[in-house]
């Protein structure tokens, strides 16, 4: 971190500290309100809360694996190199081209089957398949990203005599970064609501802790409302930060 | 006969079935200023940027102070020594005048942040913009921007600068300016290659005058002489055309 200007970084952390403070409060405000709530959503709270929680989380360390995947793919994908370029469009071919509710099966119960180590609990299965599922599409948004940035802008720092690597490192992603974090964040909106596949491996998220109250009540109109209600808010809330981080770079840099 | 610091032997180079350059042959002695000048699509261009390998070419040498450049190995140490101006300035949008000056210094020539902020303070004083150090590149004039692009190229101490097209995109009041600091870079020793149509700046700048077309080099000589009396027809085709403006 020999360059970066540290308030920068400051901030960047700071951002994400305070998105993610906003997200727990969020998540503790709407647990209470759920409380108050008329039958039979009330009595229980607690369970729609922890289906909550697991949606959360498993969007969470999808989105995480889901970018880091994304930019390597995306990488290897505008590579020059074949070797590299290949593997990245067929990885990219496969994944778009199947059902992402196939590919959560397929790693929960045939992936053991063929890698005996690879036995995964519902949560991680569905966090991995869902990973590298949004990885595929952050991949084509992240190159994407990386050939809107004019070409002068390599010329101008390779010409400084900076590598390749430090090229991409210093001139070109910070570029690409503020072009894909719209289209990025569409994906982890779709991801979130994506997660409710995973009900189909058992795991007891949002969607299915509703569907059990739907069935155990008879009383599926207030309790499937409330699910949609939920999921509404924390799209929306995702939303609502990327918006404020959008401004927020454009401030810096141009207008 | 006293060594070059650049020489081109036999450039040659192609864009599919297009033959840009035709065989360059081309000597630069330290301190010297060439423009190079002629019609659109002659490969001016072209061969600057073949000069710091930002684009292949397919046959020929190029020797940096007698040495051969492998373009398959030295690319990164032959742009630490030359310098580039685009027509386009090709400033860093997301950082400011400053850090535009001292990523490169920092991240290839290791240098701390004070020594190259140090180093930028100085050449942002000589290219007369450092109140701007702070601001980002889309609050500054074309002009500015350019001076800036100069700047940036200078702090990486190169011992070539080369110019492509550097006033082509500005407007009309903003050219001098950037002429300017360009003269005192030349009056200050600086070794220049310069693509332009300013023939003004020409005139009064160069130590020699190169004449393009066609891919080849059809003339070269003193501002005196290619200007006063150009030998070749097609010299004083491009010339009678340009000074009728």
């Amino acid at each position: 971190m020999k360059f970066l200007p540290k308030s920068r970084l400051f901030q960047g952390i700071a951002f994400l500290a305070a998105s993610f403070l906003g997200f727990a409060l969020l998540s503790f405000v709407v647990g209470k309100l759920l409380v108050f709530m008329p039958e039979p959503i009330g009595s229980r709270s607690s369970l729609f809360v922890e289906g909550a929680k697991i949606t959360l989380l498993i969007t969470l360390y999808s989105a995480v694996f889901g970018l880091i995947v994304g930019v390597l793919l995306g990488l290897a994908r505008g590579s020059p190199r074949p070797w590299l370029r290949l593997p990245a469009l067929i990885y990219i071919w496969l994944i778009r081209g199947t059902p992402v509710l196939v590919q959560i099966l397929f790693v929960f119960y045939a992936l053991p089957e063929l890698v005996p180590q690879l036995q995964l609990d519902e949560f991680w299965a569905a966090a991995i398949a869902l990973g590298l599922n949004v990885g595929a599409y952050n991949a084509e948004v992240i190159r994407a990203g990386i050939q809107a940035v004019p070409p002068g802008q390599s010329e101008a720092a390779r010409s400084l005599g900076l590598s390749n690597v430090k090229t991409l490192r210093w001139i070109v992603l910070p570029q690409a970064i503020r072009i894909v974090v719209p289209p990025l964040v569409n994906n982890v909106v779709a991801l979130l609501k994506d997660s409710s596949l995973a009900s189909t491996i058992g795991l007891l998220e949002l969607s299915l802790a509703g569907q059990r109250i739907s069935s155990e009540t008879f009383l599926p109109v207030p309790v499937l409302t409330t699910v949609a209600l939920l999921y509404l808010t924390y799209t929306t809330a995702i939303t609502l930060v990327t918006w404020m981080l959008e401004r927020a770079m454009r401030l810096k840099a141009h207008v | 006969m006293s060594e070059k610091l650049l020489s081109i032997r036999g450039l040659q180079k192609h864009y599919g079935a297009f033959h840009v350059l035709r065989g360059i042959d081309l000597e630069l002695g330290a301190g010297e200023v060439i423009c190079v000048v002629g019609p659109s699509g002659s490969g001016k261009s072209s061969l600057i940027r073949s000069i710091n390998q930002l684009e292949p070419y397919q046959a020929g040498e190029i020797h940096l102070y007698g040495k051969l450049i492998d373009p398959a190995r030295d690319v990164d140490r032959l742009r630490q020594e030359i310098g580039m101006v685009f027509q386009s300035f090709n400033l860093f949008p997301h950082l400011t005048v400053m850090e535009n000056l001292t990523l490169a210094p920092m991240q290839v020539r290791g240098l701390s942040q004070a020594e190259a902020e140090a180093r930028a303070t100085d050449l942002l004083k000589r290219v007369n913009i450092l109140e701007q150090k702070d601001k980002y590149p889309s609050k500054l004039s074309g002009g500015q921007q350019q001076r800036v692009a100069i700047a940036r190229a200078l702090a990486m101490d190169p011992k070539i600068m080369l110019f492509d097209e550097p006033t082509s995109a500005l407007d009309p009041e903003m050219i001098s300016e950037v002429l300017n600091v360009m003269k005192d870079l030349a009056r200050s020793g600086m070794t220049m290659i310069v693509v332009t149509h300013e023939m003004g700046f020409a005139r009064e700048v160069a130590d020699r005058v190169v004449f393009m077309d066609g891919g080849r080099i059809v003339e070269q000589a003193t501002p005196d002489e290619f200007f006063r009396d150009p030998k070749h027809p097609r010299s004083k085709l491009f010339l009678s055309q340009i000074l009728q403006r």
